[in-house]
């Protein structure tokens, strides 16, 4: 044999040519093609020959005439294959056949083809919600050209184990000097409810504004419309804008060179228009103020700071290319020993956040994804999707007496399994086509619903791009097989000999206990979901209605533009004028609020130092009246007051070891470099200074005049009418107008303020209680059919009880006693998984419920009256047939 | 004349076979109307056609002995049948005919 190196055709070809033929003409085709390359190659090289080779042989794909010897034996007495017998024409004739049947079954039962068609509609459209809102929220941030680079410099308090967005000021200069790897430090800081004036107009817009330098355009992607992207930002006095903020203050783009007031004081000259911002940025800046403007604007602010930060001022770095963040971080010990001292090591860390991991933790954005909460949707959307599906199960099994002639036929004829179990495939594909197409419009139905409940901006785009294309691909397969799988072996597996018997009309017990386990594991879905609704309820209402240790009722907030004791002790004056009003404060924040002044406050004991992290309240006088604190023991601030002192809370009394409240008066405490000490003058009751999800910050209350933001208004009623409130309001913005013109008047409610931090719980609950409902409807649609179909079945046997002197409720009773038990199994599997889950849930609160036995009790009965419901419409139906109609034929 | 209808492609190919006297099978047959007419033809249509004629009884076929030539693969050879002749004259008579009639131009 010589063994030489031949080219030979592509094998892939051959092994399809051997597939595709029939036995007996696959030798000579392959020989001459063989044959032919041999010259080819010769003729025009290999890789032409093969290409050509290739061709030629897909030519053979197309339909080939029959020929008598295609089954002759070639080599040997090999028997005639029997599945390569099908030849493509004739699998088009089946697929025919097969949706002709599928359809004539889908048009003969009306009530099974609705009830599976909206059941598996409702299933695939959650699932496909869940998946646009999961792909959504993973698109945040995508868009940055160097998104791999970015990262935010983060601040990790050692001893709390939390990290915090925001960062120390002086850890700008730090970066930039100490650590070669970082490219470009980007520090943002945003101010919100900032006046902006167009001077020309004299027209005020209160906007949130960003102070940040040419650097955020070396790092983030914007594209410009007008000004010059390189030296944007660069000097201090401008101002950059988007697109619409431009045309909402000046009606145009053609802006550059204009000026806008900041206060209406600070000019602030355009030299920048860009783009808007897409709806997934955590950066939703339409206002950039260079950051060289802090210091004009803002001369107090402190731009070297490193004992205390906030979380509106954070840091971002672009890393250079290939640097790996563990090569940055190894600095990060070395600037907070050189920055801050040794013993701070200890106590704090920075760490690198990677941009795309900025929307699930905290943003300026304040739109913040939940991973558990999109997890925790993921597995809804599967469930209500597998609820569904086995609708579609217990129906089309249940059905399998009305196919057995059809399939007893079949078999007769020669079908063989396989073909079947294609056959009852391609119909669960015909119902979950039909089932998609119902989707997509219940889908868009959902949108606005969804938007309003989670707070995010999904529109039909986002319905009809490539993505939404895969994942209804995946659904729809993935629905098919399901759903379709177990009925088409099922089926498909009957005997034709008992299929095709006259008298089959006996319900084989194969079947059976499958079907009741479905239906439990339906119950049991629906009950965890009802059980999971009423507990975050529960805490929701316990959120509303907890006492936080201050009265948050009836107390209006308003921003304080300037903050000198002369205008706002006008202010106050003015406003306590009015009947309506019964006190007024000014204070740095809310009693509880959701951004903080953190500071390290120190308690000396002979020679122990004991550190305290202190939540600061810089408050007036009127504050502890004016929000209803509780005072313990002690005094409290006196107007007037210079010397400062300060008022603490029971929790600072415990970390500083005090027990009893009046040992507290007159101890010190020490703080900025242990140099300034400050009295304890009185104690309070603690109060919630966070929202419920957090324990009680140590508090130190202090009257700081020049750190007063914000104006708090107790109204001197709780219950206002809508008029008066309306009154109330007016003569408010009449008063703070005058004391400050010029500036724009915004108020908010003191409870929807607080109620704001319970966001995420409340769009959990909504998004449960949405899904909770399509399960139960989906649930109720099955067990409707199912019942419709046991009452058909036993439509004879309810005739003969009659004639026999059943009564009917003894005949409802007899068709729903099953289904009362399947309920009761699946409230005992409900219950711990339930419980477990919700347990699991409220480990992230700080003030949290605890489960009660009767809220499982209260989901049972629930589900138990309306399956009653559905089950007895059908029965008592049925039990009121006349048993002559349904006895007289056999 | 009730007889079936023969196309250009089948013809071209029923007198390839005709000349090849009995060593006609598909490549060589494939190869040969390449050469001659310059047609890049598919060869599943040369199969095709061969076959169509063996239907029409105007070509019979058999396999022929193995040749180490083409990986040990068999080929199967078409002969002309009487009936396939017959047509091929009928053919040739209709087209002299016509080509008498056409005024001496060419």
């Amino acid at each position: 044999m010589n063994c030489e190196h031949k080219p030979t055709p592509p094998l892939w070809v051959q092994k399809l040519l051997q597939y595709r033929l029939p036995t007996g003409l696959s030798e000579e085709v392959q020989g001459d093609l063989d044959e032919l390359f041999d010259l080819w190659v010769e003729e025009m090289g290999v890789p032409k020959a093969r290409w050509r080779y290739i061709r030629q042989a897909l030519g053979f794909l197309r339909p080939l005439p029959e020929r008598k010897d295609y089954y002759m034996p070639t080599r040997g007495n090999m028997p005639p294959p029997l599945l390569t017998t099908y030849s493509s024409i004739n699998q088009i004739g089946m697929l025919r056949n097969y949706i002709r049947f599928a359809w004539r079954n889908l048009a003969g039962n009306k009530v099974f083809s609705a009830i599976n068609i909206l059941g598996l509609a409702l299933g695939i459209a959650t699932c496909l919600t869940v998946a646009l809102l999961v792909i959504h929220e993973e698109s945040y941030d995508s868009y940055h050209s160097k998104r791999e680079r970015i990262f935010r410099v983060e601040g990790r308090n050692v001893r709390e184990g939390h990290t915090y967005p925001g960062n120390y000021t002086g850890l700008v200069h730090a970066l930039r000097n100490d650590i070669p790897e970082i490219e470009v430090v980007v520090p943002m800081y945003k101010r919100g409810g900032v006046t902006i004036q167009e001077p020309i107009s004299g027209k005020l817009f209160k906007e949130p504004v960003v102070f940040a330098g040419n650097e955020l355009f070396r790092t983030f992607d914007y594209t410009w419309i007008a000004g010059n992207p390189k030296t944007g930002l660069s000097q201090p006095n401008t101002i950059v804008v988007t697109r619409s903020q431009a045309e909402k203050i000046f009606g145009t783009t053609q802006v550059l060179g204009k000026i806008l007031q900041y206060d209406s004081k600070h000019n602030l000259m355009i030299v920048g228009i860009v783009e808007d911002y897409p709806v997934t940025t955590s950066f939703p800046f339409d206002m950039l103020i260079s950051f060289a403007s802090i210091s004009e604007i803002m001369p107090d602010f402190d731009l070297n700071k490193w004992n205390g930060w906030g979380d509106d001022f954070q840091i971002f770095a672009l890393l250079k290319e290939s640097v790996d963040p563990q090569q940055v971080s190894r600095h990060f010990p070395g600037i907070i020993t050189k920055y801050m001292g040794k013993e701070a090591v200890a106590e704090k860390q920075f760490l690198l956040a990677p941009l795309h991991e900025l929307h699930y933790t905290s943003s300026f954005s304040g739109h913040t994804a939940n991973p558990t909460f999109l997890k925790t949707l993921f597995w809804i959307g599967i469930f209500v999707l597998c609820i569904a599906c086995i609708n579609f199960i217990n129906l089309t099994t249940t059905q399998a007496i009305k196919r057995a002639k059809e399939i007893g036929v079949r078999k007769a004829v020669g079908s063989n399994r396989l073909a079947l179990i294609y056959q009852f495939l391609i119909e669960t594909a015909l119902i979950a086509g039909i089932a998609i197409l119902f989707a997509i419009p219940i889908v868009y139905g959902l949108l606005p619903l969804i938007n309003s409940i989670l707070g995010v901006r999904l529109s039909i785009t986002d319905l009809f791009s490539w993505q939404t294309g895969t994942i209804v691909s995946c659904l729809f397969v993935a629905t098919v097989l399901l759903a379709g799988a177990y009925p088409a072996f099922y089926l498909s597996a009957m005997a034709p000999i008992w299929a095709l018997r006259s008298n089959n009309k006996t319900i084989t017990n194969r079947g059976f206990t499958l079907r009741q386990g479905l239906v439990i594991a339906q119950f049991t879905v629906s009950l965890v979901l009802i059980s999971c609704t009423l507990l975050i309820r529960q805490q929701l209402s316990f959120f509303q209605n907890a006492d936080l240790g201050f009265n948050k009722n009836a107390i209006l907030t308003v921003g304080l533009p300037d903050n000198s004791p002369a205008k706002l002790q006008l202010l106050r004056t003015r406003l306590l004028q009015s009947a309506q009003i019964k006190n007024v404060s000014f204070s740095f924040n809310s009693a509880s609020a959701e951004s903080n002044w953190m500071q390290m406050m120190e308690y000396r004991l002979k020679d122990t130092v004991v550190r305290i992290k202190t939540q600061m309240k810089m408050v007036d006088a009127n504050y502890i009246d004016t929000y209803g604190i509780q005072l313990l023991k002690g005094e409290v601030f006196r107007e007037g007051d210079t010397l400062p002192k300060v008022i603490a809370n029971e929790i600072f009394l415990h970390r500083m070891g005090i027990q009893r409240p009046q040992d507290a008066i007159g101890q010190v405490a020490f703080y900025g470099d242990g140099q300034e000490s400050v009295p304890i003058i009185g104690v309070v009751k603690d109060f919630h200074v966070n929202s419920l999800h957090q324990n009680i910050d140590p508090t130190l209350m202090m009257v700081v005049p020049k750190h007063f933001y914000q104006g708090s208004i107790k109204l001197q009623s709780e219950q206002l009418s809508s008029q008066s409130i309306k009154e109330t309001l007016a003569y408010i913005e009449k008063i703070w107008t005058a004391t400050f013109p010029n500036q724009l008047f915004e108020y908010k409610f003191l409870d929807d303020t607080l109620s704001q931090a319970y966001q995420n719980e409340i769009r959990t609950e909504q998004m449960i209680e949405v899904s909770t409902f399509l399960a139960i409807v989906i649930a109720c649609l099955g067990l409707f059919g199912l019942t419709l179909f046991t009452t058909q079945s036993r439509i004879k046997e309810i005739g003969i009880r009659k004639v026999l002197g059943a009564t009917v409720s003894s005949i409802v009773v007899l068709l729903s006693r099953d289904f009362v038990k399947l309920v009761a199994i699946a409230l005992c599997i409900a219950t711990p998984i339930a419980w477990y889950m919700m347990s699991q849930w409220l480990q992230s609160f700080a003030f949290k419920i605890t489960i009660v036995w009767w809220v499982f009790v209260v989901a049972g009965g629930g589900i138990l009256i309306i399956t009653l419901i559905t089950v007895s419409f059908q029965a008592i139906k049925a039990a009121l047939t006349n048993p002559v109609k349904s006895l007289r034929t056999e | 004349m009730n007889r079936d209808y023969l196309g250009e492609f089948e013809e071209l190919i029923l007198l390839t076979v005709a000349f090849m006297d009995g060593a006609a099978y598909g490549a060589a047959i494939h190869q040969d109307i390449r050469q001659r007419t310059g047609r890049s033809v598919q060869l599943s249509a040369v199969h095709i056609a061969l076959y169509r004629l063996e239907e029409k009884k105007l070509v019979t076929s058999e396999i022929g002995g193995a040749t180490a030539q083409r990986g040990g693969r068999r080929k199967r050879f078409f002969t002309i049948t009487h009936e396939g002749r017959h047509i091929l004259s009928e053919i040739r008579q209709v087209r002299e005919q016509l080509w008498q009639l056409i005024p001496k131009m060419i």
